[in-house]
């Protein structure tokens, strides 16, 4: 009878630590809004890709930049031509870290505020950045939000005087992912 | 006078092609003519092999990709994107429905062999193409 339940807590012991302890996505979405009296730029990417390491708060994001979709044609043409020269830099990638990783229990349902600290690169441009973050665990299922602020210039991206007025100085990025568990 | 008789209707013309161009529509993915042929696996592995090389390739191109389904996924409004299997069990090519076009289907099966023509924006963990009309 004992050795049933030594191997009962040992059986649970395993599946315990087998639990999966990368989390990813390649279907996240990040959106950005320049509002300005003069114009309102919204554009959506739907096809995000990025790791969630649970045990380490190890969190990476990659994007690439044809792929955020505007209202309006011209506003595309513009932002990968011009502003983000797209050819030249396709991608947007985020490599960080949850700077209080341990606040978060991933097992169990609940909303939990952190921080997130890392390197922004894009447009050939590295910047540290720290953005506030919303983890939420519900029914096993993760999913992570985040609103920041990023600074045009910042990225070596010059606004022509004629549109100075249209390009907002700082643009708000918004982030949504909902993970799944990675096995390998 | 005459001066003004000149001026004025050519501030219109211009102010007309401005207004043209500022509400230029998106391209029509329905009737865009496709430019570039592969499957899914062939793509895959053209960004496998050289990243750099292929986006000069395929970026900005109307690409038509065929492949089976391996999986479906919809986005928080309902949109639909199709993965198709490559050779590689680990990356895919993502394609993304057109979400300016209404779709003839969206009942896609696993397995199922199909043909997408959208435009290829490049290659993170797969190939990712947006804006996919089906092709019969």
């Amino acid at each position: 009878m004992k050795k049933v339940l030594l191997f009962t807590v040992l059986a649970l012991g395993l599946t315990t630590s087998s639990y999966a302890q990368k989390f990813f996505t390649r279907t996240g979405h990040i959106s950005f809004l320049s509002d300005t009296p003069m114009e309102r730029i919204e554009a959506h990417n739907k096809t995000v890709t990025s790791v969630l390491d649970a045990a380490t708060g190890r969190l990476e994001f990659a994007a690439l930049i044809k792929a955020f979709q505007f209202e309006k044609a011209l506003m595309q043409e513009h932002f990968n031509e011009n502003y983000m020269e797209s050819t030249t830099y396709p991608k947007a990638t985020f490599k960080g870290q949850i700077v209080n990783p341990t606040s978060v229990n991933y097992t169990r349902d609940g909303q939990y505020q952190v921080q997130v600290s890392g390197q922004l690169t894009m447009h050939g441009v590295t910047k540290e950045v720290t953005a506030p973050a919303l983890i939420k665990v519900q029914a096993g299922k993760i999913s992570a939000t985040s609103t920041f602020k990023v600074a045009v210039a910042d990225y070596n991206i010059a606004v022509p005087a004629l549109v100075r007025d249209n390009i907002a100085k700082t643009v708000d990025i918004k982030i949504a992912v909902d993970y799944q568990p990675y096995t390998n | 006078m005459k001066f003004l008789k000149i001026l004025i209707p050519l501030a219109l013309v211009g102010l007309g092609i401005a207004y043209y161009l500022y509400n230029k529509p998106h391209q029509n993915m329905e009737s865009a003519e496709v430019q570039l042929q592969a499957s899914a696996s062939e793509l895959l592995a053209a960004f496998e092999t050289d990243e750099a090389a292929a986006n000069t390739t395929y970026l900005d191109k109307v690409v038509q990709v065929s492949g089976k389904v391996r999986s479906l996924s919809r986005d928080e409004s309902g949109h639909l994107s199709v993965t198709l299997e490559t050779e590689n069990e680990m990356s895919g090519v993502i394609c993304q429905l057109d979400e300016l076009s209404e779709p003839a289907r969206t009942d896609f099966q696993a397995g199922e062999q199909v043909s997408f023509k959208g435009n290829c924006t490049g290659y993170l963990m797969d190939v990712v193409v947006v804006r996919c009309v089906e092709i019969k």
